[in-house]
């Protein structure tokens, strides 16, 4: 045999094929994932990825049936051009999720090495992360957990290249490891510094949230939809404020152009001095992200939440930060139901809440006329509109037809049927029109309280509106129109666990307790989103403080990171000394290595051929100062291990003996 | 791509910083010898390519998680931290409390491959996985170890010229369970191989010396079965020379024992030879004992400082081809 020849069978690449078992593995885990993503990747991408993956499965069972570079590039080009035409942008989380699951899949194409298989394994945890980027929902997670289980097991199945393990060990392993690294993945989780901000920007997703927004026209809904999404919870120091009181303030509209009501964004002033009277409530709130930036309070709070920054009151009592909120914020306040505008309403406000556009809405105006020229002053006039609105044959629903460009004449004299936003709008204009400064305010009325959860839960099916009045001599008036319109809004606005208490008294058990359970959900929801999804920097130092640590800065959380992370590792140590020794087979056995160990450090080891008793007498010759206590030793566990039987007692006794001498070793 | 770039740069630093690594370490361990148990303080580790490009993908992960202050991404990115630093924990405990138990190195012809074998056991509670035994420029083997057996490991060397062999250091190293990291370590084992002469067919073979006889294939085509007496077979005992028809009947195996003629034998010298250069002449030499053994015939080695006296068989062979590996060398 030449040299040359020798040479090349050294640069030979070792083959080491993936077993077709691993393989289908793999490909589980990625569809897997692909399905975990399937709710906001392009619709192609699912049926992509079952294609690939199915094709990989046939061509294993062929001689490598791999595609040549040249068609896979232009497989790529088209791929990237159809998530072009599919989102307009590789930007962005959908887009790069699509974009990744094409390339995975085309991935299958030429996939052969280990390389290869651990490649898709990385793509299908990447396309993990997007799933839990996309969507933080609870139920999900156990799903979420499931996926990384399967992929991590797929990493051992593909690292396995001597020899394929059983797939009930790898899973086995793949278990242990991730419960193994939960800790320090807690700890990090617990400790690690996060950003106040962002460190790049993030893509606008220009879908709508559901509930309150910076406009409302009632005209152009025919169907609200009932959405079960939470919009805010409220824990509350004392008792509940009543029922009738649970007026969620929101964004104030001012502008109307006879169809749509807007918000003013300009600064108008400062907001006006108040009287406060009656009981007040202090609560904290835990607020859902939104696109209005407006902090939701009850009717009226006192002041600016103070632990949060940058938040300030407009000139029409709102509280705001100026931007839409991206992630959940938590803060306290303090509110009044009862409370009283103690100072004119500037000359501006009073022009802005007095406009109405010059040509919309004719015989609402008319109305308004008629209405005013039959009251004797500001609050009858108020009455009789809403007299009006209570005795003409209105209607509350929430599908309603479709208005024109006279909303509210189409509300008045043609359809009678609408929902909250109708009536808040129809009666703020019919105030405008009489000459009554008014504002459309919108929000949330009522709440259910989750006794679980001990807080009381606003969704954003329970958005409303309603408008304020300003009259001369009591300032701002709430006057929520719809109220005399639909008295089941609040009649039928029972919360949760009243109709828990009206199933207990008249229904089933079963019905008991599926409401029971759906507020047990509810409630670990809702810690799941206070305790887990929205934990920041705020709640980091809070977790400090609840630790008994006075210095809550950045430099105490890297401290415990270190000190705790340390543990961690020190404790893996320990296990990786465990698994390259074995268990020992029973208490004898433990002892004996607890000997040898102490041996190892302060002599020498053992070697393989040694029995007990030549250790001890090469030990004993060589420190002469451990050989009596040594060679008893030695001789006692051979006695024991290799004699007929030993008791217990006796093991003891020996235990005791070895740790004598390993603490206190004989000088 | 890897070979050319190899060839193109003529310092190959990564190869000139592990030869200073791996002397380092020997100098720092000492010869080693079985049986022996790695612990902890030779065994080295470091992340392989795939763990280095795992480790930027798990900061992207990090730093999308942050990013987007996702608590969720946050934990997942954290979760797969953690488990790879489980995974190299795993790796490094795949070797350590692993036992050398033996190591024996089996001569070879120059220019060939020879036989290397290790004796393993794994004391411990699980497989020992991926482990890849390598010798210097030669494929590695890779092999697993059951928990609480021992395996034999067999691998190939390259045997380069005649003479004593040192096998200075062994590669003993995994990338289990994932593939992100690699433990190895260096063994030093007292391995020291007898390479032989390779056999070269240069000349014809010397005449038989003393009574001419017949060659054993000679008896055979003339269809006579001169053999003397059949005794039982031994393991050292060619094949060739099992008496078939014996064993077909229902025997047990025997071997044909031919009583050999006093003085019928080939005597082997190198002073037959002088006109080759020596390495050649002892190629020959290799190519006749070889030869001799093929046919059944007992030959005698002579070479200047010392003779071997006639005979055959495994022991014969050995000898006078370990004669020819350590003659002036």
């Amino acid at each position: 045999m030449s040299a040359a020849t020798l040479s090349a069978e050294v640069e030979l690449a070792e083959p080491v094929p993936v077993p077709a078992g691993t393989q289908r593995w793999v490909l589980a885990g990625l569809l897997g994932a692909v399905l975990l993503n399937a709710h906001h990747i392009a619709a192609w991408c699912l049926p992509l990825a079952i294609a690939g993956a199915a094709w990989r499965i046939w061509a294993a069972q062929r001689p490598a049936r791999l595609m040549r570079r040249t068609p896979r590039i232009l497989v790529l080009v088209i791929l990237t051009l159809a998530v072009l035409i599919s989102f307009r942008t590789l930007n962005g989380l959908d887009a790069g999720a699509s974009l990744l699951v094409a390339m995975m899949a085309l991935k299958l194409m030429e996939t052969q090495r280990i390389r290869d298989w651990q490649i898709v394994l990385g793509g299908a945890l990447f396309l993990l992360l997007a799933a839990c980027l996309a969507s933080q929902t609870l139920w999900l997670v156990p799903l979420y957990a499931g996926e990384l289980w399967l992929l991590c097991a797929g990493l051992y199945a593909v690292g396995a290249r001597s020899s394929p393990a059983p797939a009930r060990l790898i899973l086995r392993a793949a278990a242990r490891s991730l419960l193994i690294a939960l800790p320090l993945a807690l700890l990090l989780f617990l400790f690690f510094p996060r950003l106040t901000g962002s460190l790049w920007a993030l893509p606008k997703e220009d879908e709508a949230i559901t509930g309150l927004g910076d406009q409302m026209s009632p005209g152009s809904i025919s169907e609200l939809i009932d959405s079960d999404t939470p919009a805010l919870r409220v824990r509350f120091d004392g008792p509940l404020p009543p029922r009738e009181e649970r007026y969620w303030r929101g964004p104030v509209l001012h502008q109307f152009d006879g169809y749509t009501w807007s918000r003013v964004h300009a600064d108008l002033g400062t907001p006006p001095a108040l009287e406060f009277a009656g009981p007040d409530y202090r609560y904290s709130v835990t607020l859902e992200p939104n696109t209005h930036g407006v902090l939701i309070a009850l009717d009226l709070p006192r002041g600016v939440p103070t632990d949060l920054p940058t938040v300030f009151r407009t000139f029409d009592d709102q509280l705001t930060t100026g931007a839409a909120l991206s992630s959940a914020v938590s803060y306290r306040l303090d509110s009044f139901p009862q409370h009283r505008t103690v100072e004119s309403l500037p000359a501006p406000l009073r022009e802005l809440d007095l406009s109405l556009p010059a040509t919309r809405n004719p015989r609402t105006r008319e109305l308004a006329h008629n209405l005013r020229m039959g009251s004797r002053d500001d609050h009858a006039y108020v009455q009789a509109v809403l007299g009006y609105l209570r005795d003409n044959g209105f209607e509350y629903t929430r599908t309603p037809p479709k208005l024109g460009r006279n909303s509210i004449d189409d509300l008045l004299f043609k359809t009678h049927e609408g929902f909250c936003g109708h009536y808040a709008s129809a009666f703020a204009m019919l105030m405008r029109a009489g000459g009554l400064p008014a504002r459309v305010v919108t929000g949330y009325l009522g709440g259910s309280w989750n006794r679980f959860g001990g807080y009381l839960l606003i969704k954003q099916s329970q958005a409303h509106a309603w408008t304020e009045v300003w009259l001369d001599d009591i300032g701002w008036l709430r006057v929520d129109p719809t109220a005399v319109i639909d008295t089941n809004q609040y009649r039928g606005d029972l919360d949760d666990a009243g109709a828990a208490i009206g199933a207990g008294a008249t229904g089933s058990r079963i019905a008991r307790w599926f409401a029971a359970t759906g507020q047990a959900w509810q409630a670990v929801n809702a810690w799941w989103q206070d305790e887990f999804v929205n934990f920041n920097t705020s709640r980091q130092f809070g977790l400090l403080g609840r630790l008994g640590l006075k210095d809550r800065d950045y430099e105490t959380l890297i401290a415990l990171l270190a000190l705790s992370g340390a543990a961690w590792l020190s404790l893996l140590a320990w296990r990786g000394r465990g698994l390259a020794e074995g268990k020992p087979r029973d208490a004898l056995s433990r002892s004996w290595r607890r000997l040898e160990r102490a041996l190892r450090r302060s002599a020498s080891a053992r070697a393989p051929h040694e029995g007990p008793v030549a250790y001890g007498e090469r030990i004993a010759g060589a420190r002469p100062e451990l050989a009596a206590s040594l060679r008893v030793l030695t001789r006692e566990y051979a006695r024991l291990r290799y004699g007929r039987h030993y008791s217990a007692a006796e093991q003891q006794r020996f235990d005791r003996a070895v740790r004598l001498f390993t603490t206190r070793p004989p000088r | 791509m890897h070979s050319s770039a190899r060839s193109r740069y003529p310092f190959r630093p990564r190869a000139r910083l592990e030869r200073a690594v791996s002397a380092w370490a020997r100098s720092r361990q000492g010869e080693d010898r079985a049986p022996l148990t790695l612990r902890s303080r030779r065994i080295y580790i470091l992340p392989t390519r795939a763990g280095v490009v795992a480790a930027a993908l798990l900061v992207v992960m990090f730093l999308a998680g942050l990013n987007y202050q996702n608590s969720l991404a946050l934990l997942l990115g954290f979760l797969l931290a953690g488990f790879a630093l489980v995974s190299m924990y795993e790796c490094h405990a795949t070797l350590t409390g692993l036992t050398i138990s033996s190591a024996r190195v089996e001569s070879a012809f120059a220019q060939s491959h020879g036989d290397l074998q290790l004796g393993f056991y794994n004391g411990a509670d699980s497989t020992r996985r991926s482990l890849r035994l390598r010798v210097t420029a030669v494929q590695p083997k890779f092999f697993d170890i059951a928990p609480r057996s021992a395996c034999l490991v067999t691998l190939r060397y390259h045997a380069l010229s005649r003479g004593r062999q040192r096998i200075d250091r062994l590669h003993l190293s995994t990338d289990a369970p994932l593939g992100l990291f690699r433990a190895w370590t260096w063994l030093h084992l007292p391995l020291e191989a007898l390479i032989y002469p390779a056999p070269l067919r240069l000349r014809p073979m010397p005449p038989p010396t003393g009574q001419p006889r017949h060659s054993e294939r000679e008896r055979r085509l003339g269809g006579e079965e001169e053999f003397a007496w059949l005794r039982p077979f031994r393991e050292s005992d060619p094949l060739r020379r099992v008496a078939w028809k014996t064993y077909a009947r229902g025997g047990p195996l025997m071997v044909a024992h031919y009583d050999a003629p006093a003085g019928a034998q080939r005597t082997l010298n190198l002073q037959t030879l002088r006109d080759l250069p020596l390495e050649r002449a002892l190629s020959q030499l290799a190519d006749w004992v070889l030869e001799c053994e093929r046919q059944g015939e007992s030959y005698a080695l002579e070479l200047p400082d010392r003779s071997l006296p006639a005979g055959h068989g495994l022991a014969q062979r050995r000898h006078c081809l370990e004669a020819l590996a350590l003659y002036e060398s």
